[in-house]
């Protein structure tokens, strides 16, 4: 084993190109913070938008407004009215796309470097001019109706996703799914989607990540001249509501005519800049990465139980959930699916993981940093999810070595924490006639 | 049916742009990268880097480029060995490709999985419609423990009884659970609906039925057949240095080429003729709250010479997100998530539609004013300042398509594969600024279906039956039914 760790430590000292150094970051008058990377391999660059605000920040009433929002803001401002915005950047050679989670609203503009003032225009307009169009409000409230209906009708998985996630949280805000519920998208108003402008886009509420063939100069003035005279709005309420500890399994059953059953478990663990945050992103790895993964080797290779499995830890700012999830291969039942997939997480618990195994799911974070280093849009979207995760963007170059610090105990010791039945919450979703 | 570890069940993270819109731009590299290979004077410059070309004694073709800015390497190898050999065993293509890695002469299934995984490797085989692709990346350093199980893939597969019985289970699964998707299927049944008996009609990933006849024999069979050295392609592109990379890729073939020159033609223009009306395929499934459909009929093949022209008129009718269609469908009307159009090239073939979905209820309304714009783009045509709009947009996106060395790797094996020429690329940007406004009108007429249009919804057939009859002549099929 020693030989393999040098190996891993060699590979760390020969990182790619980009060096924490070579980014820049500066904060406006405003609060707005900047962070700028210049890469000059492509004459393209981009424009990510992190916006701290997601459905957790939502309610009963407006649940859904955060990702409504995020369509809003290509309807209309002050200078560039409806279909403007998009229609001036694609004629300028630039797309863009969008997304929201729990946690952030993202915003995305990639584009030729010729078109880099362009941009600039187009998003301090509607950062700081933003207008609600009735019309466009009543049209879009149909595109994201549309966006639900179909996600529900092309997969199980993301009906069966709401329920559970509804069930592990009844506190905290992360019970809302973020497309929201059909009755909120067709019943929230202007007013609501004014009051939560105003309240969520004010520019220090926002981290603004530029990678690509740009000067850090050019960025600097461009920010200081769109950017900075954009006013400042009242801070946003923090999220003070804390799930109470789960003393207890919670089970949910969803009906829906598939042909095999599905099966999803979720387990609470604390939020991304955590200690334990590394053991348990190795964890997920040695369960899910790769054919040669547990879940994947036991469940679908040898025993084949399943026809799919994965895992989802996502990053989070407040303690969220790690979740597995499988697929039953034909007549298999969904309770010998969810007793193998507890077997797997106990045999962690219970004898822990080899060294090699652990050496393994390092030697492929390694590989995913580089390949997040590749392309400008991995580096710009990586760097901005590091400053408000984890706090600092320069943990993304650290990642490698704050991996490697993980032992084989640390991975055994998070699993028996938090893969315990008391705070387990299991959702099945079958057709009507497998149900007992 | 390729990935078994599922994505993200996306419950949680909402895109504007839904990724059937958005793959536009991440496009089939068989079908549709290339299309957006453009240059410019203004925006992209993009030329092809730098790379060598070989044809080893085999016949191997091998391309070489060297990138240095992450340290690693991706090999891709193409052979022409996809769904339109399939022959009568539908899905024997794909499932070949597939069980290239269940194990081979020197490596078991578990030697090649725990080695790839190990060093944060990827290896993946698997075919499409014309072509089987195999594909590796690493660290450079890794570059000695994984080429030899890449070359033993391809070269000396065995396709061991116990790993084919476990596959075959689970991709009658899989294929069950595909059709929980309309999405995931609906272009098999466009596919076949276009193509009929004609081998592009071929479903890559078979039918239940024709899955359940193959046999392990049928494998060793079809990759004894199609996969030949001298037909092999491989592009080596990232951190190397090119003639040490010849010279030990080289070595690791045979010498000489295969002596027995088998004819692997099939007839690729078999039953294909010109639609003289319009047809309808309705795919019942019955508990769908929506529909989803392909408007379209004949496309392009690859050696087409207006292939880039044909695709800046595509980027205004159905190509981004303020493209005729997704600008009625979703922006004025709120019809839907996402409207677009696409063109499918194939080596002798190709396809055109329109694609969308709507709610049950809104079925017929999405559907006329998808086939009003589709007029429209006829009977208005294109002025000057959309046409421009559309030519600095693909400019605009052309060089993060080619930013990676795997991407570079696909490009070139794509290049071999339907032997395009490297002017296609190097001219591209010049093909799309010289591009007039009564060429752009031309090509409109020329490429995009008019009449006799072929539809396929998948959709609660109960509730729209009688209304989509309108479009022509109706067949039906339950979507539980075998094969598509």
């Amino acid at each position: 084993m020693k030989q393999l760790i040098i190996i891993f430590f060699f590979s760390v000292t020969i990182l790619p190109q980009t060096r924490v150094e070579d980014i820049q970051t500066f904060t406006l008058e405003n609060g707005m913070q900047i962070i700028v990377l210049e890469d000059h391999s492509i004459p393209n660059a981009n424009m990510y938008f992190f916006w701290k605000v997601g459905s957790r920040n939502e309610y009963p009433g407006i649940t859904g407004i955060s990702h409504f929002f995020e369509h809003m803001m290509f309807n209309g401002a002050k200078k560039y009215g409806p279909k403007e915005f998009d229609r001036t950047m694609e004629a300028n050679g630039g797309a863009n796309n969008a997304y929201t989670s729990e946690n952030v609203t993202v915003y995305t503009d990639w584009f030729p470097t010729s078109a880099l003032d362009v941009i600039f225009d187009l998003e301090a307009d509607r950062i700081a001019n933003l207008e609600f169009d009735d019309k466009m409000i009543e049209s879009e409230r149909g595109v994201v109706l549309s966006e639900r209906s179909t996600g529900l009708e092309n997969s199980p998985l993301w009906q069966l996703w709401e329920q559970v996630q509804g069930a592990a949280f009844f506190a905290h805000p992360y019970s809302i799914p973020v497309i929201g519920y059909e009755s909120d998208i067709k019943n929230w108003t202007k007013e609501d989607l004014q009051t939560y402008f105003a309240t969520y886009y004010s520019p220090g509420n926002c981290v603004v990540v530029i990678v690509g063939s740009v000067s850090v100069d050019e960025v600097k003035s461009l920010t200081k001249k769109y950017f900075e005279p954009i006013a400042v709005g009242p801070p946003p309420r923090k999220i003070h509501t804390v799930e109470p500890e789960q003393d207890g399994e919670r089970r949910v059953n969803v009906k829906r005519d598939v042909p095999s059953p599905y099966v999803m478990l979720a387990h609470h663990v604390p939020q991304t800049n955590s200690e334990d945050y590394y053991a348990l992103s190795l964890l997920e790895s040695i369960l899910s990465s790769g054919n040669t993964s547990r879940l994947y080797s036991s469940l679908i290779d040898e025993r084949q139980l399943a026809v799919e499995v994965s895992t989802d830890y996502s990053y989070a700012f407040d303690p969220y959930i790690f979740t597995i999830y499988g697929i039953c291969s034909k007549d298999i039942t969904p309770e010998h699916l969810e007793a193998a997939i507890i077997a797997e997480l106990d045999k962690i618990i219970k004898e822990g993981v080899t060294d090699e195994e652990l050496q393994k799911v390092k030697n492929q974070k390694l590989m995913e940093f580089y390949h997040t280093m590749e392309t400008i849009n991995g580096k710009a979207n990586t760097i901005g999810t590091y400053e408000l995760f984890f706090g600092d963007y320069k943990k993304l170059f650290s990642a490698p070595q704050d991996f490697a610090k993980v032992t084989a105990e640390d991975v055994q010791r998070v699993t028996a924490k938090y893969f315990t039945k008391e705070n387990r919450t299991v959702g099945i979703l079958m057709a009507e006639e497998e149900e007992k | 049916m390729k990935r078994s570890i599922l994505k993200s069940p996306r419950a949680r993270m909402h895109s504007r742009i839904a990724e059937c819109v958005h793959s536009f731009i991440h496009s089939c590299i068989h079908a549709i990268i290339l299309v957006f290979v453009l240059g410019s004077a203004s925006f992209a410059q993009f030329q092809l880097p730098e790379y060598e070309h070989y044809i080893l004694e085999n016949g191997l073709t091998l391309y070489l480029m060297e990138q240095h800015e992450v340290p690693l390497v991706y090999i891709s190898a193409v052979f022409p060995a996809g769904a339109i050999w399939d022959e009568n065993n539908s899905g024997l293509a794909a499932f070949t490709a597939d069980a290239l890695l269940s194990g081979t002469k020197n490596y078991t299934k578990k030697q090649i999985e725990e080695t790839f995984d190990f060093l944060g490797a990827s290896i993946s085989s698997q075919a499409g419609k014309e072509t089987a692709e195999i594909t590796i990346s690493f660290k450079k350093s890794d570059l000695e423990k994984v080429l030899p199980i890449f070359v033993d893939v391809i070269t000396n597969p065995t396709f061991p009884q116990e790993e084919f019985d476990k596959r075959k289970k689970r991709w009658l699964d899989e294929l069950v659970q595909a059709k929980e998707s309309p999405r995931r299927v609906i272009r098999s049944y466009f596919d076949q609906f276009i193509f009929g008996s004609n081998v592009y009609g071929n479903p890559v990933s078979g039918s239940e039925s024709s899955i359940k006849e193959i046999n392990r024999d049928d494998l060793q069979g079809f990759f004894g057949m199609h996969y030949r050295i001298s037909k092999l392609g491989i592009a080596v592109v990232g951190d190397i240095s090119a003639g040490d990379m010849k010279n030990k890729i080289s070595a690791m073939f045979p010498r000489t080429p295969t002596l027995e020159q088998l004819n692997l033609n099939v007839d690729v223009n078999k039953n294909l003729k010109p639609f003289d009306k319009s047809k309808v395929l309705l795919v019942d499934k019955d508990d769908s709250r929506e529909t989803t459909f392909l408007i379209g009929s004949y496309g392009v093949p690859w050696n087409n010479k207006d292939i880039t022209q044909i695709q800046v008129i595509n980027t205004i009718l159905g190509g981004r997100f303020t493209s005729w269609l997704n600008d009625e469908l979703r922006v004025n009307s709120g019809l839907t998530y996402g409207a677009r159009s696409s063109f499918r090239n194939y080596k002798n073939a190709g396809t055109f539609y329109i694609s969308s979905f709507t709610a049950t209820s809104t079925t017929i309304e999405a559907i006329d004013l998808a086939l009003e714009v589709l007029d429209r783009l006829h009977t208005a045509g294109i002025d000057e300042a959309t046409l421009t709009s559309a030519k600095n947009y693909i400019k605009g996106q052309f060089p993060p398509r080619f930013e990676t060395s795997g991407d570079l790797a696909d490009l070139l094996t794509t290049i071999y594969f339907y032997g395009l020429d490297e002017s296609y690329i190097n001219d591209f940007e010049k093909n799309v600024d010289g591009m007039s406004v009564e060429k752009a009108n031309e090509i409109i007429t020329k490429y995009f279906p008019k009449e006799n249009l072929q539809f396929v919804l998948v959709g609660k057939a109960d509730e729209i039956r009688d209304k989509v009859k309108k479009y022509g002549e109706l067949t039906e099929k339950k979507i539980t039914d075998d094969g598509f």
